[in-house]
């Protein structure tokens, strides 16, 4: 570190509990280094926090190299923060300016309720994960190599769909809170693979029906989650689900 | 027939719904505007169409049943879908701002569907009131020929301003309808999506300055 850091202002969100009414606060940051990732200011923040007999903030992150999805944030009211494909923990301080206001928020949806400051609860997504986010294998011996043709098209677009950390971007950005993009992901990495085929009508009614429950909204193709996603997953995957809905449906033999 | 129930009362299902009947709307306007249109052909013409559309009451009424259980689907849907959605947000954000690049416009009309729908159900109470149940004074075209009473509302201070805020909101409603209920019904490829945004796009705009253009044409009659 080197030079003289900037002087920013947090306003963060602070909310003791789930049934706390929550509150916005303001911490005045002094001499942060922009080489800090966004996550790591915010360490800097708790330390002094707690060295003045304060709660920290309290957020969520774990692997902070981009890959796990642990970590949210609506910084200035963008989902990670103002960078496409990046999540809160690849983001730098260099994004920011000396004295900057910055605005942290946590992702609100009634499906992710908070647990405490800018922490929610995301297990509404392992719920609709558990309702048909799987193919079931037999356990056995491992097949033949290449006995199970898959053209490469079909492998890229399950690749880019199962691209998806599971971070909840695409509800915290969605004006209706919507879970269409990660479900969509979801459904898609398996249905465009022969392994997923054999359940694929089953997977998406159920996945959706799970989606309704956990209270998320619907989606009005705003093209926000798309734009907000740190993984650059596609909305393309919108309309396969809507497809594989659509099948499943009229075509299968699932709810008769 | 639980199936289909469970289907159709699902937000994928809604969707679903929303976009057939947003399209069948579409399909009307196309209809309608193609009608009127024949106003520029002259007062023989025009009034040969009303006559001969009027001559099958019977037929008509079905069409309007139809037409109007379609336009209720698609009003119920909107309401209560918008409602879920607040709901499903809950507390909102104390700030906000879109990710998405290459926008159009600053204006993103997919934040104001249910906004520019209203202003469209504005348009068609003021519509319906003038033409079909005359609601507002008919001293000036009673016992007109169609064509008359026509450019006579036309006319009107009130409806020209009217009609022609509707039409904006026409084509700021479909400039994301149209692409919108493509998407919800699945119909997205890299083949054809630019076809679909542009000519979703294209699709509105031709439809708000046809019918645009028959209030301005009344202006000089």
């Amino acid at each position: 570190m080197s030079g003289q850091g900037m002087n920013l202002t947090l306003r963060v969100w602070r909310q003791a509990g789930s049934e706390d009414k929550g509150e916005f606060r303001f911490y005045q940051l002094n001499n942060v280094s922009e080489h800090m990732s966004f996550l790591e200011m915010l360490d800097v923040l708790n330390e002094r926090l707690i060295k003045l007999g304060e709660e920290p903030v309290a957020f969520d992150h774990d692997c902070r190299e981009g890959i796990c999805g642990m970590c949210s944030l609506m910084i200035n009211g963008q989902a990670h923060g103002p960078d496409n494909e990046t999540t809160t923990c690849q983001l730098h301080m260099r994004r920011f300016r000396d004295g900057d206001t910055i605005t942290i928020e946590p992702w609100r949806a009634k499906a992710f309720p908070i647990i405490r400051d800018l922490v929610v609860d995301r297990t509404s997504f392992d719920r609709v994960i558990s309702a048909g986010g799987y193919v079931s294998v037999n356990a056995g011996n491992a097949p033949d190599a290449n006995c199970l043709p898959v053209p490469k098209q079909d492998q890229e677009k399950a690749m880019d769909a199962a691209a998806c950390i599971g971070c909840g971007a695409c509800v915290a950005a969605c004006k209706n809170a919507s879970a269409m993009l990660f479900t969509s992901a979801k459904v898609s990495q398996m249905a465009v693979l022969p392994q997923g085929k054999p359940e694929r009508a089953r997977r998406v009614l159920n996945m959706v029906a799970q989606m309704d429950e956990e209270g998320f909204g619907s989606c009005t193709n705003t093209s926000e989650c798309e734009a907000a996603c740190p993984a650059g997953i596609s909305v393309d995957n919108i309309a396969r689900l809507n497809r594989e809905y659509l099948k499943a449906v009229v075509f299968s033999d699932e709810g008769v | 027939m639980n199936w289909l129930r469970c289907a159709l009362s699902s937000s994928v299902g809604k969707k679903f719904l929303m976009a057939i009947t947003g399209l069948a709307l579409c399909g009307f306007l196309v209809v309608h505007l193609a009608g009127n249109l024949l106003l520029f052909a002259g007062a023989e013409a025009y009034n040969a169409y009303a006559h001969k559309l009027h001559d099958n009451e019977d037929l008509l009424h079905v069409a309007e049943t139809g037409l109007a259980l379609i336009f209720f689907t698609h009003l119920y849907l909107a309401f209560k879908l918008s409602a879920e959605n607040r709901i499903a947000r809950g507390r909102g954000y104390a700030e906000s701002q879109s990710k998405r690049e290459n926008l159009i416009s600053k204006v993103r009309p997919e934040t104001w569907m249910l906004v520019t729908g209203l202003g469209l159900l504005a348009y068609m109470l003021l519509h319906l009131a003038d033409f079909t149940l005359e609601f507002r004074d008919t001293s000036h075209y009673e016992g007109l020929e169609p064509f008359d009473k026509a450019v006579s509302l036309l006319t009107d201070p009130i409806s020209v301003v009217g009609y022609l805020a509707g039409f904006a909101f026409l084509f700021a409603h479909l400039s994301h309808g149209i692409s919108s209920a493509f998407q919800s019904l699945g119909l997205n490829h890299p083949k054809y999506n630019a076809v679909i945004k542009w000519g979703g796009l294209g699709f509105a705009l031709a439809l708000a300055l046809g019918n645009a253009s028959l209030v301005f044409w009344a202006q000089g009659q």
